[in-house]
């Protein structure tokens, strides 16, 4: 274990997964965790040695098959709500998430039945004539 | 003296913008176009003094003393005038009065533009009373200080010394639409005259607006050394939320100006891209986000900025509640429209902006009551990012489809060929383009509103051919180039975003990493000195194939500030940008450093499309501009039966002895 840890910190500590989706899936994490020690900035772009750390702490937790939501809770609990750049989808959360898709939704259902209404009664409408200048 | 005089003169300057709104508010007249003058001429005054004393490092002044050196280039100690709090208040303030005096110069004299010159003025006077009293820039040091605190040194960059005049040209420049927005409302005249008059102003502003968040946007990609161009920072999201509103202004104004309709939202959008603006200003400057912007770390001023927003904000959407009801409802026109078709535009965007203010404002909110929260790019990925992708589907839609009432089957049968080579072109980008699924996405909608915009100006041209093209009007150019902007930007952003790689590396010289087909060697390390800095710089041999290329990414110290910076080393091409940024040394092994190297595919598209939007919305402008131009003096010249310009035509004529 701690000749493991050591070999990590000789080689720097970003040494990529071998699979590449677990790579991937890895990275995408990087870059919705906030690296506690900046500002604003996710662990995938400072050179900070606490993000170095959070980055392997993340590549060892999704090598260990860890789910997306499995470490970003991991992070959340020790660090607080504040370091996820994605707001939770539980309880009030999935508010914050349904907010722009519900706004539109009603706005546009308001909308819609306000133009089948007018449709109805105004059949003949036409159209301008075509070309205008700007 | 220089800084006394400045002083005196910004005193002037709140004076002449208090009578300005008083008596443009009640007799108007001639007056009012004077005092917009004067107000503008003492407030630009008053900056100069600023800006001299900034040249002259007159460090008696407090704010020179802070934030400026002797050892700082010339473009940066003017830069420096407003790379701070007080300095950027001025300059807020100078193109407030800057839009009045434009607009006292070219508007003809009627009631609409002497309401609309005194409500800039009460805001001049509002702005001007903040800096005098809350953020004075002139306080002297007693005794002076033999050298300044330098200025924070991320800051001085070219794109940066530009970003904020350009970022505020637009903000405050929906200032002035604001102020007609309310004229109009007090005079009770939202129609397609007054929607002619304001749409070069929400023009101007908004392709300021587009230029300054460009400028921003390339700034951060190379200076801050994180490689991204957009980081739904609250910072940024404060400049975006009147950048969308303002883009929805400008769609609805034209259905305003051309048929009468909407000008009752559009009012209602002419409104809240100023309180977005002002909202900006507050979020910025109050200190309540952290980040670089904040130069103001005082909970006093933030409370004056939400007071001045409150006040104005209040006054004009109460303004708005009681006249808003009795303005005319344009011509009826059917739901598959061009006018319904900018609706949706005008939904889409108010939708996204109101999703960017609930993801900037919430987690500040929730911090005040003890639970702090992130809500940053990862939720705008998956809300604002589709919402946009939808409405930009419409583009091609809202292009072709006539006024009042379209056909929705043959407009799409005139797409059918878009949406054929935009498919072709889509599979194309998903089996080149790593099979991404949001890159191939991106590439269709680019490809689709560029096909839309092709077939309408080949539609334009009709049977006359390419050389017709260039005999239509700047107004139909301006429309096809921005919207060409934006197509090339939503390929660039999404090939960009979905298809970057970023990876964090330690090399030791002579040691190798691999990017993308590239290698990259470390050669060394080495330090070199700058006019006034220290940097270590590191040599990076990239060799891909035949091509070879020395990188010198560098970390740089200001001792003045005491700041480190990086600046990373960018190798340019047509297909994206190879970016090496260095980072620390590692304190476990010597002789070893940590460096960012990413691949950014097709970045420049990102800055080249939003170019040339702000370029379409300037042409749209110079459009305007020549159109009233030419009708003003062919009035004035049935007027008076000369061809001599007189610019002020009634009420202004009687009073006035010249």
């Amino acid at each position: 274990m701690i000749a493991a840890l050591l070999l990590a910190i000789a080689v720097g500590g970003d040494t990529p997964l071998d699979n590449p989706d677990q790579e991937a899936r890895a990275q995408s994490l990087m870059r919705e965790i906030r690296c506690v020690v900046c500002e604003n900035e996710p662990v995938s772009h400072s050179t900070a040695d606490i993000a170095v750390d959070m980055r392997r702490t993340i590549r060892s937790q999704v090598a260990a098959g860890e789910s997306n939501e499995a470490v970003r809770e991991f992070f959340a609990e020790r660090y607080g709500q504040f370091v996820l750049f994605r707001p939770p989808t539980n309880g009030a959360g999935a508010l914050i998430w349904l907010f722009p898709f519900a706004l539109l939704a009603v706005i546009g259902a308001v909308m819609l039945r306000g133009a089948f209404r007018w449709r109805k009664s105004h059949a003949g409408v036409q159209p301008e004539s075509e070309l205008q200048d700007d | 003296m220089i800084a006394e005089l400045g002083h005196f003169l910004a005193f002037l300057a709140l004076a002449s913008a208090a009578a300005q709104g008083a008596i443009g508010l009640t007799e108007g007249g001639v007056a009012v176009k004077r005092l917009a003058m004067a107000t503008g001429g003492f407030v630009v005054a008053s900056f100069a003094c600023l800006i001299i004393s900034f040249v002259t490092l007159d460090f008696s002044v407090a704010l020179v003393a802070s934030h400026s050196h002797s050892l700082k280039p010339i473009l940066y100690r003017i830069a420096g005038t407003w790379g701070n709090h007080e300095g950027s208040m001025l300059l807020w303030s100078v193109i407030m009065a800057g839009y009045g005096a434009v607009a006292a110069l070219v508007m003809r004299g009627d009631a609409l533009r002497d309401k609309a010159l005194g409500v800039q003025g009460v805001l001049t006077a509002m702005s001007m009373a903040y800096l005098l009293f809350a953020s004075s820039p002139f306080t002297r040091l007693d005794p002076a200080p033999f050298d300044g605190g330098g200025l924070n040194p991320l800051l001085q960059d070219p794109a940066l010394a530009f970003h904020p005049p350009f970022l505020y040209l637009g903000y405050v420049g929906f200032s002035f639409v604001f102020s007609l927005a309310a004229a109009g409302l007090l005079i009770g005249k939202i129609d397609s005259e007054w929607a002619a008059r304001a749409q070069p102003w929400a023009l101007a502003a908004w392709s300021a607006l587009t230029v300054g968040i460009s400028l921003g946007a390339i700034w951060a990609y190379y200076e801050l050394g994180w490689g991204g161009w957009w980081f739904w920072d609250p910072v940024e999201n404060a400049s975006f939320m009147p950048w969308l509103v303002g883009a929805a202004l400008v769609h609805s104004l034209l259905v305003t100006r051309k048929r009468g309709g909407m000008a009752s939202w559009t009012a209602f959008l002419a409104v809240l891209a100023f309180c977005l603006s002002m909202l900006g200003a507050f979020l910025v400057r109050s200190g309540v986000l952290n980040s670089v912007h904040t130069f103001a770390m005082d909970p006093k001023r933030g409370m004056l900025l939400l007071g001045g927003l409150a006040v104005a904000g209040g006054a004009a959407f109460a303004l708005y509640a009681w006249r808003a009801p009795s303005l005319k409802a344009g011509p009826e026109y059917d739901p598959v429209s061009r006018e319904g078709a900018l609706v949706l535009n005008n939904l889409f965007l108010a939708v996204s902006a109101a999703t960017v203010l609930l993801g900037t404002v919430l987690p500040i909110v929730t911090e005040a009551y003890g639970m702090r929260m992130s809500i940053q790019e990862p939720y705008f990925h998956l809300t604002v990012a589709p919402l946009l992708a939808v409405l930009f589907l419409f583009i091609p839609f809202a292009l072709l489809a006539p006024w009042r009432k379209a056909d929705l089957k043959s407009e799409l049968r005139r797409l059918a060929p878009a949406g054929a080579i935009s498919l072709v072109v889509a599979i194309a980008a998903f089996a080149f383009g790593h099979s991404n699924i949001w890159l191939a996405f991106g590439v269709f909608v680019g490809s689709w509103v560029a096909c839309g915009v092709a077939i309408d100006l080949w539609r334009r041209a009709g049977s006359g051919g390419p050389a017709r093209l260039l005999k239509l009007s700047p107004g139909v150019w301006g429309m096809a180039i921005a919207h060409l902007g934006l197509a090339i930007f939503v390929v660039g952003a999404a090939t960009e975003t979905a298809a970057r790689v970023e990876r964090t590396f330690v090399l030791e010289p002579g040691q190798t990493a691999e990017l993308r087909g590239w290698t990259f060697r470390l050669v060394g390390v080495g330090d070199v000195e700058g006019p006034n800095y220290n940097a270590s710089r590191a040599d990076i041999l990239a060799t891909k194939g035949s091509l070879a290329e020395h990188l010198y990414p560098e970390k740089r110290l200001y001792p003045v500030a005491g700041t480190p910076t990086t600046e990373v080393a960018i190798r340019k091409s047509l297909t994206g940008d190879i970016y090496v940024a260095l980072g620390d040394p590692v304190r476990e092994q010597p002789g070893a450093w940590r460096m960012r190297i990413s691949h950014h595919p097709m970045i420049d598209w990102v800055f080249g499309g939003a170019g040339l939007i702000a370029l379409g919305g300037v042409m749209s402008l110079v459009a305007h501009a020549r159109r009233r131009l030419k009708r003003t003096s062919s009035e004035t010249r049935e007027a008076t039966g000369s061809a001599a310009p007189a610019p002020d035509v009634s009420p202004d004529a009687k009073g006035a002895p010249a």
